[in-house]
């Protein structure tokens, strides 16, 4: 009975939570004229690809996409690197100001980023970084390098450090040592954080709005998600079945990573 | 800041002696590149029109580049702000003060004669204009008609066009029946109101002895609220929501909707959804008080402006002139179904029944309060908030002072 | 460790060099602007001239300001307090399932989470949707015949609830999935001692788990705070802060006046104000973290 009872709530927060995502994969595979119907149908009775074949044909989708990747992906990875070395001075070394850097970096988790918008405008302008894709990079970098931050360094504290000692003894040089003990233990814990950084920089569009300016190859595809809008209305089956394509990567390295992710996350912050 | 004045110390410099860019592409062409709306113009258009325009000027390598809407404004004041700016960039009617004031675009004024500007459409030519200078050149203009569905008129035994108001509350109401929508009218769809607040002898807003004031609490405004209330209640369009939320032609091509208010452009769309109405589709110019004239009409449209930032303005000039000319304008209206820019063209429109109603129509067109703020009232769809109040049962004359003290304010806020 | 040495200095310069430039800088930036009258004309031509504290004045004499404080404050704490009871009520359950729908359900989690958040705010604006939206579809369908056609974008309070229901929507995942792992991570016995000394359910949940994921449930809360109080894109898009007024929180404000009325100088003022606020409500956190 309890069981029961457990396995019903559980369906309905399944149905609640994916309700909305099933929406818009349905939608994205209606035609036009039932997407718009009187009464809604929760099954598409002719499934179409024409608007995939619209999503994907939209000028710039292979360029943003080729963009896309290698902003975030540099972005992420770099914070990743980043934030180990400083996750490392934090956990593994007692220093003049260490509390004080732990509290910025922090606090830099607050930054109104829609509010920089305008001053990393006019810093891009001055310094010859607009429609540049490292100054675009760089943003994102810092947009998830303090959450990374956070969450390795508590990942890190959870790593006895006896571990290292004894490979150390065991005559290992320290950097040896932590690449042989430490860095597997730390592995799931960077793949959790890398996801969060992905789904971050992946999304953003405010940014690469007014940065990229007169080089419109370089945009990502954010832009083109919002693409499908005209004066008469947003083509939503488009946009729909552009969002599925545009949250797909995200979907794949979340399934990918599913079993390390919530494991990642926890470590990190249960010692924190 | 330094380099930010120097380099358009530099900038203006160039453009005072039209040397244009040979200085920073010494050999090849100038690549000029140029903003367009999505949707403006078809590719197959800008194709023409690119390849036509590189021929005559092999100095040139035209960039084309269509903006999607989202973040446009940003984009632009971005653009403008920059020291590389887009050498023409396409700009929406009720936009253009804003960027104009702002001096960020080249005063075009000297230029006006060369481009035949003396019979530019009003609101087109007037939101491009502050202090007599004249930043914005009128591009293209549309303006909404009633759309219907012929084999609903039929149906209802409707063999005419209303002439005045009275008559469409009139067949409205008989063709909203069984299934069917008398007009799709959405609660938001505000250039519509001010359509019927202009025939009314009402106003959005108006100026008085130098400061902004909201008028939408005059008993003239509020009676064309009243109307446009009942209107709307004869079919059933969210009363929440403006005619893009959803595509209205989109509920239009389910076939159960006798009417909706769109720019005659919206057909193509019709039929990319519904193939079938291919003859189904009547016109007529939103009908007005009196059977003489044609309802008051918003003029929506779009003005072409150069960045001062740009680093070819004369050769940017010369693309302006030849995209506001006659040969593309013509092109442009018969294409698009949109007015060209100057008044004397409009004969190209003759003889098609979608534009001809969109032609008679725009004798009557208006344009929205001219101050740079305008699109700040826009933007924060402070009408449209009004107007779902009034219609979902709030007080008309309290909710009409709300929104209207609220336009006062924006409208009078510094730039 | 001893280390006196260079190295902790070292392993933190990039993190030091990249934030001073890519966020002190824009940070100082946005000071200065926010002590200059700086417009639109400003931004495209520089030039800007000083007015001292007199956006700052012009903003806290101001009674919209506090109203959208307070509006604020409301805002975080309705949807923090969900976020937070419905992350751990999901997370509960997750560890009670079996195996077969503890997977269905977490992948659905992570479908949630993944969805873009453009895409799931035009699907949520389409749900409620007055004439063709689901939600009302099925109200009425299941009897509450008010419901047809009702225009929750017409009104503040259903307004202001949709964009609460979108927001935890949107956050459960990351609470709930974080939380689940945490308690994998609490041994077996300790429940097990708890039940024998006769607790019940809810006894072992306050004595047992609470305890053991304190910190965890600090650092969610801390997090949440910061997301909830400058989520920005999910209010525009719905409502653009109305209507009138009822769901303008602090960043909508800011969007509002600085992008919309070109006012950057009174938006950058009120951006550092949401800052200040923010550092104040989580102060108990900070002084956490410098003692640990």
């Amino acid at each position: 009975m309890r069981r029961l009872a457990l396995n019903a709530a559980a369906l309905a927060v399944l149905v609640m939570t994916i309700f909305p995502v099933y929406w818009m994969f349905l939608t994205a595979f209606k035609p036009t004229r039932d997407i718009q119907a009187r009464t809604p149908s929760f099954w598409p009775s002719a499934p179409t690809l024409e608007h995939f074949v619209t999503a994907v044909n939209a000028p710039g989708f292979w360029t943003y996409w080729r963009n896309s990747l290698l902003v975030t992906v540099v972005a992420v990875l770099l914070a990743l690197v980043v934030a180990l070395l400083a996750a490392f001075a934090v956990t593994r070394m007692r220093w003049r100001g260490r509390g004080a850097f732990v509290v910025m970096v922090f606090a830099a988790q607050m930054a109104p980023w829609e509010a920089l918008l305008v001053p990393v405008f006019i810093i891009a302008r001055d310094t010859e970084l607009l429609d540049s894709l490292a100054m675009l990079t760089g943003v994102y970098f810092m947009i998830t390098l303090p959450f990374t931050i956070v969450t390795l360094r508590g990942f890190l504290a959870a790593i006895p450090l006896e571990l290292e000692e004894a490979a150390q003894v065991d005559g290992c040089s320290r950097l040896v040592a932590f690449r042989r003990v430490v860095f597997p233990l730390l592995a799931p814990g960077l793949m959790a954080t890398s996801l969060f950084g992905f789904i971050t920089a992946w999304n953003e569009f405010a940014f690469v709005n007014v940065l990229i300016i007169k080089e419109q190859d370089r945009r990502t595809l954010p832009v083109w998600l919002s693409s499908f809008r005209d004066v008469f209305g947003t083509d939503w089956g488009a946009t729909m079945a552009a969002a599925s394509l545009f949250a797909l990567p995200a979907l794949l390295l979340f399934l990918f990573l599913q079993r390390r992710v919530g494991v990642g996350m926890t470590a990190g912050a249960v010692k924190g | 800041m330094k380099n930010r004045i120097l380099a358009l110390a530099a900038v203006f410099a160039l453009g005072a002696c039209g040397g244009g860019g040979g200085q920073q592409e010494p050999t090849g062409p100038a690549r000029l590149t140029v903003w367009i709306m999505d949707g403006s113009v078809t590719q197959d258009l800008l194709k023409t029109f690119e390849t036509r325009y590189e021929a005559e000027h092999p100095d040139v390598d035209l960039a084309l580049q269509i903006q999607p809407w989202d973040g446009i404004g940003e984009r632009v004041t971005a653009a403008l702000a920059s020291t590389d700016a887009p050498d023409v960039i396409e700009v929406g009617n009720t936009q253009v003060a804003q960027y104009a004031a702002s001096g960020g675009v080249t005063d075009l004024t000297a230029r006006i004669a060369d481009l035949q500007g003396e019979d530019w459409l009003p609101g087109l030519a007037q939101p491009g204009n502050i202090d007599g200078k004249q930043y914005g050149i009128p591009w293209y203009a549309a303006n909404r008609v009633v759309v219907y569905n012929k084999d609903l008129f039929a149906e209802a035994d409707i063999d005419e066009p209303p002439k005045t108001r009275d008559e469409w509350l009139n067949i409205t109401k008989k063709l909203n029946k069984g299934g069917n929508q008398g007009i799709y009218l959405t609660g938001q769809t505000w250039y519509a109101l001010a359509g019927f607040v202009w025939d009314e002898g009402g106003d959005l807003a108006i100026q008085e002895g130098g400061a902004w004031k909201g008028v939408l609490d005059t008993p003239q405004a509020l009676a064309g609220m009243e109307f446009y209330q009942r209107l709307q209640a004869l079919g059933k369009g969210p009363k929440d929501a403006d005619e893009a939320n959803p595509p209205q032609h989109e509920v239009f091509a389910q076939g159960k909707v006798a009417q909706i208010i769109a720019a005659p452009g919206i057909a193509a769309r019709v039929l990319e959804v519904e193939p079938g109405f291919k003859d189904k589709l009547g016109f007529f110019p939103i009908p007005g008080k009196t059977p003489d004239k044609p309802g008051a009409v918003f003029t929506g449209g779009s003005d072409l402006i150069v960045p001062v930032a740009s680093r070819h303005q004369e050769q940017a000039y010369e693309v302006v002139k030849a995209l506001t000319g006659e040969r593309f304008q013509t092109e442009l209206a018969k294409e698009m179904a949109f007015v060209p820019n100057r008044t004397s063209l409009a004969g190209v429109l003759a003889g098609d029944e979608a534009t001809a109603a969109m032609a008679a129509g725009a004798a009557q067109g208006r344009a929205t309060p001219n101050t740079p703020n305008w699109a700040a009232v826009e933007a924060t769809s402070v009408i449209k908030q009004y107007m779902t109040a009034v219609l979902t049962g709030g007080d008309p004359r309290a909710e009409a002072r709300k929104v209207s003290e609220s336009i006062t304010t924006t409208l009078n806020s510094g730039s | 460790m001893r280390n006196r040495s260079l190295w902790p200095y070292l392993l933190i310069a990039p993190t030091v060099a990249g934030g001073a430039f890519l966020l002190l800088y824009p940070m100082l930036k946005a000071a200065l602007i926010s002590l200059q009258h700086f417009r639109m004309g400003e931004l495209i031509r520089g030039g800007a001239e000083f007015v001292g504290l007199g956006n700052y004045a012009e903003l806290l004499a101001g009674a919209e300001f506090w109203q959208v404080v307070l509006r604020t404050l409301a805002w975080t704490a309705v949807n923090v307090v969900l976020i937070v009871v419905l992350s751990t009520g999901v997370a509960l359950m997750l560890v009670r399932l079996r195996r077969g729908m503890r997977l269905a359900l977490m992948s659905a989690l992570a479908l949630a989470w993944a969805t873009p958040v453009i895409a799931a705010t035009t699907v949520f604006q389409w749900l409620f949707q007055s004439e063709l939206g689901v939600v009302n579809w099925a109200l009425a369908s299941l009897g509450f015949e008010s419901f047809r056609g009702y225009t929750w974008f017409a009104d503040g309070a259903a307004t202001f609830a949709v964009l609460v229901i979108l927001v935890v929507w949107q956050s459960v995942p990351f609470g709930a999935l974080t939380l689940y792992a945490g308690l994998t991570t609490i041994p077996g016995e300790l429940y097990e001692s708890a039940r024998i000394d006769g607790g019940t359910g809810w006894q072992v949940f306050w004595r047992v788990t609470l305890p053991m994921l304190r910190q965890l449930f600090a650092l969610i809360v801390a997090l949440e705070v910061i997301w909830v109080a400058k989520c920005f894109p999910q209010i525009w898009v719905l409502s653009q802060g109305g209507p009138d007024g009822a769901t303008t929180t602090l960043p909508v404000y800011a969007f509002k006046i600085a992008r919309v009325l070109h006012r950057y100088d009174l938006g950058s003022a009120v951006a550092l104000l949401t800052v200040v606020l923010l550092a104040v409500a989580l102060v108990a956190n900070l002084r956490r973290m410098v003692r640990s």
